[in-house]
C-alpha cells in the first residue's frame, strides 16, 4: 500500500481544487490543517478504529455470492456488505471520521447535505453519539421520496431543512449547506458526504472511505490468496467507489468498474450519467470535474430512481481516473437497477439499496463474459430498507397502496 | 479611455451606491427600464449578474431570480446584449458583469473577457474563481481588456491571502461586513469601522461594502467610511413588492443619506 504522505493532494490531474468565495477559504484552511494534524495522530486513529469496530460493526463481511455466481455462469462474485454497517450504508465511515475531527477542532455543531438520506442519517447519528447539534439540508424532492430517513434523522435529534431552490435535489442541498456554513463558520463543521467539493474534502472523504478497500484487500487475500480481477461500485458523487478502488489503484491488472445512473434513458435530464455521450468539464460547487451541463455551463437536471446517484457532478479523483482510462464507467437504467434489485434479493437473500443495485446490474452484465477463474468484488454500498416506498410502489403497487391507505385510516 | 468605474469614483462627493440586476429577471425589458431608473437616481455603479444554476454566494432572493431568468431561457449572450445597449445609452454608468466560474469556463475566459469588454462593461466580479487556482488568476487578463477585476473578500481575509488579493485587485475592492444587532438597531460596530479604515489604507483602493443593505440608514452607517455601499437583493425585493416606484423612493432616500 502506498505510504501516506504529509501533503494532501489538492488536485487530481487538472481536477479538484478549491474554487470557493474568499470567505469560505479560512474554514477550509482550518479543516485542512486540522485533518493533517489528526489523520495520523495515534489517539485519533485509535478512537476511530474503535468506533468502526464496536459502533459500526466493522469489518463488514466480504461474502461469496455462490448463487449469483452460478446463475451468471462467469467469474466468481464476492459482495462487500457495507449495508451491514451501522445506519445501513458506507456513509457512516466518513461521517464518523469527520465528526470525530470536528470534535477535535472544537466545533459544537455539524451540518450536512443529503440525497438519499443515508449521509444525513449517518451525520445525525454521529451528532447524537458525540452530543453535537445537527442540521441536515435535503432537497424537497428527496424529502418526499426518502421520508423514512427523514423521520430517523429527526428521531436522532437533527433538524431537517427541506431545500426548495433549483431542482430541489442533492446539488441544491449542497448549495444550501455551503451557504449556511459561510454564515456559521466558527462553531460549525460541514460534514460533506461525498468525495467532492472544495479541497480538502475529496481527499479526506476518500481516506475515510478507503476502509472499505483496505478490508476487501485483507479479506480476499485470506479467502482466495490473491487480489481480485474486477472491482465494481455505483458512482453518484463517488465516495463508495473511490473508497473501494483507492487501496487497489497501484496494483496492475485490476479492472475498476463504475456504474452510473442511466435513469430513464439517454436524453438530457433523464439520467445522471456524467461519462455518457460527451463528458464536459466544469467548475461548480467548489471543484473542477465533469458535470452534466449545457453549452453555456448551466447544470442540467438529472434523474435517477435512486436519490443517491441523482447528481450532476462527480468526484475529481474519479474524473482523473476516467481520463487515464483507469476506471470504466457504464450507465445502468432505472429498469436494469430494479431488475438487479429483485434478482439479488431472491438469489442471495440480500436486499440492496437502489444505488447499490446499479453496481449489481453492472456486475450482471460483466460477469457472464468473464472467465470462471476470475474474481469480482461488488460493493453493496447500502441496504435496501430505506427504499421500500419506491421499490414497493414499482414492484407491488396495489398491495402497497392499500397498505398505505389502511395505515392512514388507522392513524386517523 | 478612462475606465468608468474610476471616473464614477474620482472626486465623488459622499458615498456611491452600487446596485445589482439579475439579467433576465423579471425580463430583459424590465432590466433595461430599471437600469435607466437607477441611473436617473444617480447610481453610477451597477452589477449585471449573468444567471447561473448554482449561485454559491447568493442568498435566496438572488438565487430565485437566477432560476427564474434561466427558466425563460436567458443565456450569457442576452446579458452581453443588455449591457451593450445600456452602456452606450448611459455613458456615466460603470457596468460590472457578476457571475460564477463555470460561465467563463464554459465560454473560455479570453472570449468571456473579450465579450464583456466589447459590450461596454468596466469590470468583472467572479466570486468563486480564486487567484490561487491556475485558471482562476484572471486579474491580469481582465485588465488587458480594460476591465477591473473586482475582488470580493471578507473580514476573515487576512495576512498573505489579503496581500495576494490586493496585488491583483484594481478599480474597487468589494468586502462583506458583519453587522451586529444592537438596541438601537443594526450597527457595524467599532470593529467594523476599524476594519474598513485599515483595509482602505492598506489597499489604496476604493472600498465597496455590503452586508445586505435594506434601509437608507444602512447607507448612512457606511457614509464617510466606505466609498461604495452595495445594494443587492433589496432592489429585487423592492421591485417584486412595490415595483419601479418602490425602487425609486428607496434610491432617492439613500441618496439623501449619502
Amino acid at each position: 500500500m502506498s505510504r501516506i504522505s504529509d501533503m494532501l493532494p489538492r488536485h487530481f490531474g487538472p481536477y479538484g481544487g478549491r474554487y470557493v468565495p474568499e470567505m469560505l477559504v479560512p474554514a477550509l484552511e482550518e479543516l485542512e490543517q486540522g485533518y493533517l494534524k489528526y489523520k495520523n495522530d495515534p489517539g485519533f486513529v485509535a478512537e476511530l478504529a474503535d468506533l468502526y469496530q464496536n459502533y459500526c460493526g466493522r469489518p463488514t463481511p466480504l461474502y461469496f455470492a455462490e448463487n449469483l455466481t452460478r446463475e451468471l455462469g462467469g467469474c466468481k462474485i464476492y459482495l462487500k456488505l457495507e449495508g451491514l454497517a451501522h445506519t445501513g450504508a458506507h456513509k457512516i465511515n466518513n461521517a464518523l471520521g469527520q465528526g470525530l475531527l470536528a470534535k477535535r477542532l472544537g466545533k459544537t455543531k455539524v451540518i450536512a447535505e443529503t440525497g438519499a438520506g443515508q449521509h444525513g442519517l449517518a451525520s445525525a447519528t454521529v451528532a447524537a453519539r458525540f452530543g453535537m447539534g445537527c442540521t441536515i439540508f435535503m432537497g424537497e424532492v428527496d424529502v418526499r421520496r426518502q421520508y423514512p430517513n427523514v423521520y430517523a434523522m429527526k428521531l436522532l435529534g437533527a433538524e431537517v431543512v427541506p431545500v426548495t431552490d433549483g431542482t430541489r435535489t442533492l446539488k441544491d442541498a449542497v448549495n444550501a449547506t455551503l451557504k449556511y456554513w459561510i454564515q456559521n463558520l466558527r462553531d460549525t463543521h460541514y460534514i460533506l458526504g461525498s468525495a467532492l467539493g472544495p479541497f480538502p474534502y475529496p481527499v479526506m472523504v476518500r481516506d475515510f472511505q478507503s476502509v472499505i478497500g483496505r478490508e476487501v484487500r485483507a479479506q480476499i487475500l485470506e479467502r482466495e490468496g490473491r487480489l481480485p480481477d474486477h472491482l465494481v461500485a455505483c458512482v453518484g458523487g463517488g465516495s463508495n467507489s473511490i473508497g473501494l478502488f483507492h487501496p487497489f489503484l497501484e496494483e496492475r491488472g485490476i479492472r475498476f468498474h463504475g456504474a452510473e445512473a442511466g435513469g430513464r434513458g439517454l436524453n438530457p435530464g433523464d439520467n445522471a450519467a456524467r461519462f455518457g455521450s460527451t463528458p464536459k468539464v466544469g467548475i461548480v460547487q467548489g471543484y473542477k470535474s465533469y458535470f452534466l451541463q449545457d453549452d453555456s455551463g448551466q447544470l442540467q437536471n438529472t434523474h435517477s430512481v435512486s436519490a443517491g446517484l441523482d447528481y450532476a457532478g462527480v468526484g475529481p479523483e474519479l474524473a482523473w481516473l476516467y481520463d487515464q482510462k483507469m476506471v470504466e464507467f457504464a450507465a445502468i437504467t432505472d429498469v436494469q437497477a430494479l431488475d438487479a434489485f429483485r434478482r439479488l434479493t431472491r438469489l442471495e437473500g440480500i436486499i440492496p439499496a437502489l444505488e447499490s443495485s446499479h453496481a449489481v446490474a453492472r456486475a450482471m452484465e460483466l460477469a457472464p463474459t468473464l472467465p470462471r477463474g476470475e474474481i469480482m468484488v461488488v460493493n453493496i454500498s447500502g441496504r435496501g430498507d430505506k427504499d421500500i416506498f419506491i421499490t414497493a410502489m414499482e414492484l407491488d403497487r396495489e398491495n402497497w397502496i392499500s397498505f398505505l391507505e389502511s395505515e392512514v385510516r388507522h392513524g386517523k | 479611455m478612462e475606465n468608468r468605474i474610476d471616473r464614477a469614483l474620482k472626486g465623488a462627493g459622499g458615498i456611491q451606491l452600487m446596485t445589482h440586476v439579475v439579467a433576465g429577471y423579471p425580463s430583459l425589458e424590465v432590466n433595461a427600464e430599471l437600469i435607466r431608473l437607477m441611473a436617473r437616481c444617480g447610481v453610477r455603479l451597477m452589477e449585471i449578474q449573468i444567471p447561473f444554476t448554482d449561485p454559491l454566494a447568493d442568498g435566496p432572493t438572488i438565487m430565485r431570480a437566477n432560476q427564474a431568468a434561466l427558466d425563460v431561457g436567458i443565456t450569457p449572450g442576452h446579458c452581453f446584449e443588455l449591457c451593450s445597449a445600456l452602456s452606450s445609452e448611459l455613458p456615466d454608468v460603470g457596468f460590472m458583469f457578476m457571475t460564477y466560474a463555470n460561465i467563463p469556463f464554459a465560454m473560455g475566459m479570453e472570449r468571456f473577457l473579450h465579450q464583456a469588454a466589447a459590450s461596454g462593461a468596466s469590470g468583472v466580479i467572479l466570486p468563486d474563481l480564486p487567484w490561487d487556482e491556475t485558471d482562476g488568476d484572471y486579474a491580469g487578463a481582465a485588465r488587458q481588456h480594460g476591465l477591473h477585476p473586482v475582488m470580493v473578500i471578507s473580514p476573515d481575509t487576512v495576512g498573505p491571502r489579503l496581500d495576494a488579493v490586493l496585488r491583483r485587485a484594481s478599480g474597487l475592492l468589494y468586502t462583506t461586513l458583519k453587522v451586529g444587532i444592537t438596541g438601537a438597531g443594526s450597527s457595524i460596530g467599532q470593529a467594523g469601522v476599524d476594519y474598513v479604515r485599515n483595509l482602505k489604507n492598506k489597499a489604496g483602493l476604493p472600498i465597496a461594502a455590503g452586508f445586505g443593505i435594506s434601509r437608507p440608514e444602512h447607507v448612512r452607517m457606511l457614509s464617510g467610511l466606505a466609498d461604495v455601499a452595495v445594494v443587492g437583493s433589496h432592489i429585487i425585493n423592492l421591485l417584486d413588492r412595490e415595483g419601479m416606484s418602490g425602487v425609486e423612493d428607496f434610491l432617492l432616500a439613500c441618496g439623501r443619506q449619502g
